[in-house]
């Protein structure tokens, strides 16, 4: 069922980058598709992590949050690159991600990083080093306005 | 079309306009970490706005979809590699500014101590 629906991924993805639909490529795209299957299923018995295809509208959802967070925060750095360098007061803290289940830290932790201002240095266990441009940035992080939003459509960690 | 066209040249050079300010902040901020910081400007909504803006450009066909491919994986991309760069300076022992200060304080109580 999972190999299933990574198989109608990746044609679906080969298709779209292709756009030819002649015999000879439509069957490098099966055996291609087939390879990375095969690859798929043998690395999935050693790291013993299989990682299933995401479900599409939660993923939607928070991309189109992210990005009204990544324009707020874009201007935010950009008047500081413009303004006096007197304003940036670049600070350390560590974020703790208790909350946010083990499969979506990564996604927490790219997230910090991808909106300007704040970057994630490292990721250890349940707790997130960011490093950030303003003290206010790491306090609006401490609020967890963008872990109560994972949490909200992935749900809490038990 | 017209209208099409407007929109995507103000995504354009909106985006253009942020590339070059994380290029200024580039140069401009004081230590590493910082920098990071203006290029990630330069990462995240430069190539929104200027991918968003060629999508306006294309025919709604293949190219359409390349273009929202090229946005998907930058955005997975980048930030990995930000924080592979900041990750292996800090392991490094590269210190933040607030932290270099307070070193470079502390070594210099030790100077006049010995004095």
């Amino acid at each position: 069922m999972r190999i299933g629906k990574w198989a109608v991924l990746l044609a679906v993805f080969w298709l779209l980058l292709s756009g030819y639909i002649q015999p000879l490529l439509l069957s490098f795209g099966a055996a291609s598709v087939a390879i990375v299957l095969f690859v798929l299923h043998r690395m999935d018995a050693i790291d013993e992590e299989p990682e299933d295809v995401g479900n599409g509208p939660q993923i939607v959802r928070y991309i189109v949050w992210l990005l009204g967070q990544i324009m707020q925060s874009s201007t935010h750095v950009t008047k500081l690159v413009w303004g006096s360098s007197s304003q940036v007061s670049p600070c350390l803290a560590k974020i703790s991600a208790q909350d946010v289940p083990p499969e979506n830290r990564v996604l927490y932790a790219n997230s910090i990083t991808l909106t300007p201002g704040t970057l994630s240095v490292d990721l250890e266990d349940d707790e997130i080093t960011v490093h950030a441009l303003q003290k206010a940035s790491i306090e609006e992080l401490e609020q967890g306005g963008m872990e109560r939003k994972i949490t909200g459509i992935w749900g809490k960690n038990t | 079309m017209f209208i099409l066209d407007i929109v995507s040249s103000i995504l354009l050079i909106a985006g253009v306009f942020f590339g070059f300010s994380g290029a200024v902040g580039l140069f401009k901020f004081p230590d590493f970490f910082t920098r990071v910081h203006a290029a990630s400007v330069t990462d995240s909504i430069a190539a929104i706005l200027v991918i968003s803006g060629l999508l306006l450009q294309t025919s709604f066909d293949l190219n359409t979809a390349k273009l929202v491919f090229i946005l998907l994986f930058l955005m997975i991309t980048s930030p990995t590699a930000s924080h592979a760069l900041a990750k292996s300076a800090r392991h490094g022992g590269l210190l933040t500014l607030a932290e270099a200060k307070t070193e470079n304080k502390g070594a210099d109580d030790k100077q006049e101590q010995a004095h």
